[in-house]
């Protein structure tokens, strides 16, 4: 069994983290100056609306590196000094959280994500068999990401992944070239086997007889719905 | 047939819609709620008996009866951080039935006089935060969240806040100072959140699951709650059932049914032919079961009678197929990656004790190395500033305690791959650190 | 704000009765019974216990779990047992989980002999580890800073550093990256360590993960002698100890101090002892004991300054001196002692019979107004700062004025919400409207005020001003409320106390004559009224020299600019026939003006005291002995007076602060004794009411 994790762990700390020394031609990094420091106006308002949701805005860190990160593809230095800029607080401060939140990047990455997850549940179902086989498979593009990851929640579509935030599952090493085809062509992750299609296991639930759909007008759809949510009535085994 | 209060409309077409979920009677138990007092929908809490579905199993109306009164502002805080191995009930809720968790919170602020509430949803549950972002917005259009809710002049504001990617996070005191925009480090306790929580105000904080009954206990009432399940159990649990089992999902139960129903009468027990080596009862976190245990009933006095936990209600079940040591690097290494690094034991116990269960795959272990993983893990328990620790060693230490012959044998076909024959055993002994 | 006060509790320690103050954490109250409970992440200075490494657990009756000593706070009737086989064994195996990847490497570790994880794994630890795979190794050390060293293999994530710089510096560049087992203690992306106090984490480093580059392999604790001592490099006087070895001051430490310092030093005090050329140039601090310091006598000769033999210098010195008589001035500042600034006013007031002598570098105030913002009954603590409902912040950068102030500040501030209020600019009506804002906020406010508040033409209207708001505000009835001023120079209180002011004479009594404030005996070389000038360590030509820095702006006055005071200086210095100046490097001022020079001591070859700003009289002891050179100032300026016919008979420095308490009428009865290493603060004896009442002050 590979470790869950663990070769990632090691990428983000780096040998070179631990083994980096201060540069001498820098100086100490203190909240950047906003005249040296351009930030993007869709970045810094998304930032910035993001901090007045709370009674104290650092509590906008988590949301404004996610943000950062969509524009620069990772939490880069540069990245950490536009938040670090817009929020008032030092770099040093954000590269604490961007290390250690596993979902924020620490080093390049590619456009797409594929997370696999190779906790104990789905790796009693084969899943590290199937991240040897989507590491094989993307290893030579650069666009796609693939890191092993902890459980993702999803234990009853086992072995699945989390493809740039969308779940599929199961998988077999069979499904790989499918599912990275999609990827690259940018189509709907293979629509049948995500998880928003899923219907609960338990036969006692949906115990009340639905009623009718409702007439014409009422209940817009909603974001969720209109992404492929409750498409399926189909029910797995 | 057992009673459905969670998952009797989860597949309903649009239930996750405002429209829908007030066809069913959505909102109504809010309605009744805020026609009464605080305390009498305290009292209705406290006698429900409900307990807590995120792991901890403390009993929610106490937990609201312990904030502090007087005029400082208290916060609601959901924990939708799902990441305990085995766990996926609240994805299934959440993004099933979003209003049912937004009326579960209003009510619950307004027992707990709490103005300002979060829902902490961990950042890779991309599509049920959407879900979230969209229900709350509908919830607040509608006046179910906002100034003067209905109004009763209870005003309660509602954010969706999205995690990165941390299992320490879905500790209480490491949510808050996440949620707070620090790295999610465990605080210590006391004091404990319902008196400086978070911004050190009183802060209820509860899970997914436990604040979705809440509309149910308003409902029925909370003594007619209270006569589900068994006695230190009450109510229905939705319980993940995965890994070596024909039919893995949610299902919800009375608490109190036989372990061995849910395995194998709802989730279709092992495959054709294989045989349940052990059985995690409540998340990775709890120490493994056997095939013995089958019969414990599944609740949380029962559970931890039998040495294990309820947790947060995921069972995993491994088959015979699997090699115990497998396991025990599996979950091993998880504790060592999610560890935050703050206390001692644990951020070092879990280090070392990966690398002796890898020693032991490799070949190079003796006997010796399994009393040590047992003391290392019993270092650990009760030693560390939360659980986290813990949750590494009692599943680890119960591995070694109840397969001991089957590592041995492992320790020893792995030692004879590794050596020639006539080579001299590795030293798994003491000496000068 | 009132302090937390602390009622006695006894509690059982092993079975030992223990009275300790209620609340106080365990381990703190476990000392007081002679009971050690080790501890790591620990260290009450950084605030809030943070329960992480785990040394500290106990056992405390009627609690199932083991329990952090660091964290629990003491209740009465608690039973506690430190010595039980389970905490034994929960301690034993912290040590050996940390001694997991700790390499060990004592014997070439500068912590080594004073390390608190060597000395908590041989107390406390079992002396076996069962860890037998390969420990970690990373490159070390490197560079956290040019001042600091890392080696990451050492860390034991105790926190402590990290806290620092989050929560007492708050500079927040100092951060945990990772998570977990990989975590380390790091900056943003390469950047060094930078920030004022940044060399406080070395002392806090439990393990020599944290050294100073400078002191790295220069001495063994047990080679080393250390000396208590107080910085003068600023006006906070912060309590050192200094780590001697060979007549060398190799390191700076600091020596706790609540009322001063808090424990804590900003990097000037802390590295300026060697030729530092990063520290130096970081922190504008000088070499205590190295680099182009004066290290003998010199007269100039031909228009140079030479090197001479004590003889001639003195002779010269006294000579010039004698010819100019009372058209003598001085000036005295910088880190000039109590007892210097004594002796000074006898040689101009008793020898030559001038009173022209100033150690203000802002211009003179009424001696009245001086009396008055002296006054007891108003001046508050350092200690007021942290404790205070309101502090406001007149003309005063702290960071830059005395550094460990601002510290202080940030604690109130912090940790029990001290409101700092920067008043909008120092008119009446501002300072009205900051009375206001200061009297909302409670009772006990403190001032704290730059000397250069009350500088320029409108200070004097100022200080009445400021004096106003005290009266108003009840600073004389209020506990913990007054006014502390930061003076421009480092013991500028303990001179103007000792009576280097031309319109006071020790203890601030009125001087026999009036005479001319620095400003005015610039004014008098130029118009060869005066023909002599004495600097005690200060130069207004050093434009780091408060003297260099002009006078601000005021309602309806010019301001005079750096380039307008050095000009006018410059021109009074071209005109003085005779300048004898005390200097530790020739700045420009000593280098192209003095006819002699004597070398400055050095704080730790210096004996005698000083007075911090709020009023605690402290000791400067004199730690290595004086280069071959170099003589204690005091005995020049007594050598002077015996030349110029006033025969003191003071002979050892003992002699001198004992006169100088006989001279001052509030410091009297006071002994070097009674100071001791924590000082004294006159104030807080009876014998301040020697200063009487301030006099009624006219409109």
């Amino acid at each position: 069994m590979s470790g869950g994790g663990e070769g990632e762990k090691r990428m983000r700390a780096g040998q070179g983290g631990w083994d980096r020394p201060a540069e001498r031609e820098k100086r100490g990094a203190s909240i950047p100056d906003p005249a040296s420091t351009p930030v993007p106006a869709a970045l810094r308002e998304r930032i910035e609306s993001a901090m007045a949701l709370y009674p104290d805005a650092r509590s906008a860190a988590i949301p404004a590196l996610h943000a950062a990160q969509e524009v620069h593809g990772w939490c880069s230095p540069e990245a950490i000094a536009q938040v670090a800029c817009v929020m008032a607080v030092t770099p040093a401060y954000l590269d604490s959280l961007a290390t250690f939140y596993d979902m924020l990047e620490t080093a390049p990455a590619g456009r797409h994500s594929v997370y696999v997850c190779t906790n104990i549940s789905c790796s009693l179902r084969g899943a590290d068999e199937l991240l040897a086989a989507v590491e094989e498979a993307a290893a030579a593009d650069p666009d796609v990401r693939v890191r092993s990851f902890e459980c993702l929640g999803a234990c009853d579509i086992a072995p699945m992944a989390s493809v740039d935030g969308v779940y599929v599952g199961p998988l077999t090493p069979q499904d790989v070239p499918e599912l990275l085809a999609d990827l690259r062509a940018g189509r709907a992750i293979m629509p049948e086997r995500q998880l928003a299609r899923r219907l609960v296991a338990d036969q006692r639930a949906n115990s009340r007889e639905f009623p009718p759909p409702p007439p014409q007008g009422e209940g817009a759809p909603t974001s969720a719905e209109r992404d492929g949510a409750h498409a399926s009535e189909e029910r797995q085994p | 047939m057992s009673q459905q209060l969670l998952l009797q409309d989860i597949d309903e077409p649009g239930l996750h819609t405002l429209a829908v979920y007030e066809r069913r009677g959505g909102y109504e138990a809010l309605r009744k709620a805020l026609a009464m007092t605080r305390q009498e929908v305290l009292s209705e809490l406290e006698a429900s008996g409900l307990r807590g579905r995120g792991g901890a199993g403390f009993q929610m109306g106490k937990k609201v009866s312990f904030l502090p009164h007087g005029a400082i502002e208290r916060y609601l805080v959901c924990n939708a951080d799902e990441s305990e191995p085995g766990t996926f009930k609240d994805r299934e809720l959440v993004q099933k039935t979003p209003h049912m968790l937004i009326e579960g919170i209003v009510i619950a602020a307004y027992a707990a006089e709490a103005s300002r509430a979060f829902i902490y949803i961990r950042g890779e549950y991309v599509l049920q935060a959407d879900v979230l972002d969209s229900a709350v917005a509908e919830a607040h259009a509608a006046g179910y969240l906002g100034e003067d809710i209905l109004g009763s002049g209870h005003s309660l504001s509602l954010v969706v806040h999205r995690g990165a990617g941390a299992y320490i996070c879905g500790e209480e005191t490491g949510l808050l100072d996440s949620l707070e925009g620090k790295r999610g480090n465990p605080r210590l306790k006391p004091p404990f959140p319902a008196n400086q929580g978070l911004y050190q105000g009183p802060t209820l904080i509860n899970n997914v699951e436990t604040l979705a009954t809440v509309p149910a206990i308003m409902r029925m009432g909370g003594a007619e709650y209270a006569k589900l399940g068994v006695e230190t159990s009450t109510g229905t649990k939705v319980v993940s059932v995965s890994g070596h089992v024909q039919r893995p999902g949610n299902y919800e139960i009375e608490l109190g049914i036989p372990s061995r129903e849910i395995i194998y009468g709802l989730a279709g027990g092992p495959p054709e032919g294989r045989a349940i080596k052990c059985w995690f009862p409540g998340g990775s976190s709890a120490p493994v079961l056997t095939a013995e245990d089958l019969d414990v009933p599944y609740d949380f006095d029962s559970l931890a009678h039998a040495g294990s936990m309820l947790g947060s209600g995921a069972i995993i079940v491994v088959d015979d197929s699997t090699p115990i040591l497998d396991v025990a690097m599996k979950v091993a290494k998880f504790y060592r990656h999610e560890s935050c690094g703050k206390c001692t034991p644990c951020r070092e116990g879990t280090n070392w004790t990966v690398t002796m269960l890898e020693r032991i795959d490799r070949g190079e272990a003796t006997p010796m190395d399994l009393d040590i993983i047992t003391s290392v893990c019993d270092h650990i328990i009760g030693n560390c500033l939360c659980v986290l620790g813990d949750a590494m060693a009692m599943p680890i230490a119960s591995m070694v305690a109840k397969f001991r012959p089957e590592l041995e044998a492992h320790m020893q076909a792995a030692h004879e791959r590794a050596l020639p024959p006539a080579a001299a055993p590795a030293g798994g002994g003491g000496g000068f650190a | 704000m009132p302090r937390p006060a602390h009622e006695l509790i006894t509690l059982t320690i092993d079975g030992r009765e223990v009275q300790a103050p209620e609340n106080s954490m365990l381990v703190d109250a476990a000392k007081l019974g002679d009971v050690e409970i080790p501890v790591f992440c620990y260290e009450p200075k950084l605030g809030n216990p943070v329960g992480a490494c785990r040394m500290c657990l106990v056992e405390i009756e009627g609690i199932g779990k083991l329990q952090t000593g660091c964290s629990t706070p003491v209740k009465d009737g608690m039973v506690v047992h430190t010595q039980t086989e389970r905490v034994k064994e929960a301690q034993r195996s912290v040590v050996e989980f940390l001694l997991i990847n700790h390499p060990l490497d004592c014997p070439v570790c500068d912590k080594g002999g004073e390390c608190p994880l060597q000395d908590i794994s041989f107390g406390w630890g079992s002396g076996l580890s069962r860890f037998v795979e390969p420990k970690r190794h990373f490159v070390k050390p490197l560079e956290l800073s040019p001042l600091i060293a890392i080696d990451r293999e050492r860390c034991i994530l105790c926190y402590r550093c990290v806290r620092f710089s989050q929560e007492i510096s708050e500079d927040y560049q100092l951060v945990l990256l990772d998570r977990g087992a990989d975590s380390y203690v790091s900056t943003f992306d390469g950047h060094p360590y930078e920030a004022p106090f940044s060399g406080n984490i070395i002392e806090l480093c439990p393990v020599g993960a944290l050294t100073s580059q400078d002191y790295r392999f220069r001495a063994r604790p047990w080679e080393v002698e250390n000396a208590g001592s107080v910085c003068t490099l600023c006006p906070a006087q912060c309590n050192v100890t200094l780590t001697v070895r060979d007549e060398r001051v190799l390191r700076v430490l600091a020596r706790e101090h609540p009322e001063v310092d808090d424990g804590w030093l900003c990097d000037a005090g802390r590295f300026a002892y060697p030729p530092h050329p990063p520290a130096a140039e970081i922190n504008g601090g000088q070499a205590l004991t190295l680099g182009a310091r004066v290290a003998a006598p010199l007269v100039r000769d031909g228009g140079t300054l030479r090197p001479v033999s004590w003889a001639r210098a003195l002779q010269e010195a006294a000579a010039g001196l004698a010819r100019a008589g009372a058209r003598s001035g001085a000036v005295a500042g910088g880190a000039a002692s109590n007892e210097e600034g004594y002796l000074l006013t006898r040689l101009m007031r008793d020898a030559l019979g001038s009173p022209h002598l100033d150690s203000r570098a802002t211009g003179a105030l009424p001696l009245e107004l001086m009396r008055a913002l002296c006054d007891p009954r108003l001046q508050a603590r350092v200690s007021d700062l942290e404790f205070a409902h309101a502090v406001l912040l007149l003309d005063i950068e702290p960071v830059r004025d005395a550094p460990i102030l601002d510290l202080r500040l940030r604690k109130g501030e912090r940790r029990h919400g001290v409101k700092l209020i920067r008043s909008a600019g120092a008119d009446p009506a501002q300072l009205r409207a900051a009375a206001r804002e200061l009297s909302a906020a409670g009772k006990e406010v403190v001032v704290l005020w730059s000397e250069r508040f009350a500088a320029g033409p409108e200070g004097e209207a100022r200080a009445r001003a400021l004096l106003e708001l005290a009266e108003e505000l009840s600073f004389g009835e209020t506990d913990g409320a007054g006014l502390l001023e930061i003076p421009a120079w480092a013991n500028g209180r303990g001179l103007r106390e000792a009576g280097v002011l031309p319109s006071a004479g020790p203890g601030l009594t009125p001087p026999p004559a009036g005479g001319l404030d620095a400003r005015g005996i610039a004014d008098a070389l130029v118009r060869r009224e005066l023909s002599a000038l004495y600097l005690l360590r200060c130069d207004p030509l050093d434009p780091k020299d408060p003297l260099a820095a002009g006078a601000p702006a005021a309602n309806g006055a010019e301001a005079v600019s750096p380039a307008q005071a050095s000009e006018a200086w410059t021109r009074a210095l071209d005109h003085a026939s005779t300048v004898v100046a005390h200097a530790s490097h020739l700045t420009a001022g000593v280098l192209e003006h003095a006819s002699v020079v004597f070398p400055a001591e050095s704080y730790a070859q210096k004996e005698g005291t000083v007075t911090h700003p709020d009023g605690r009289l402290q000791r400067v002891r004199q730690a290595v002995a004086h280069p071959a050179l170099v003589r204690p100032e005091w005995l020049l300026i007594a050598e002077l007076c015996s030349r110029l016919g006033l025969e003191l008979e003071l002979h050892s420095a003992e002699a001198v602060s004992r006169a100088l308490f006989d001279a001052v009428p509030f410091y009297a009865g006071m002994s070097l004794e009674e100071i001791g290493g924590r000082g004294v603060r006159w104030q807080e004896r009876p014998q301040a009411a020697a200063f009487g009442r301030a006099e009624e002050l006219p409109g």
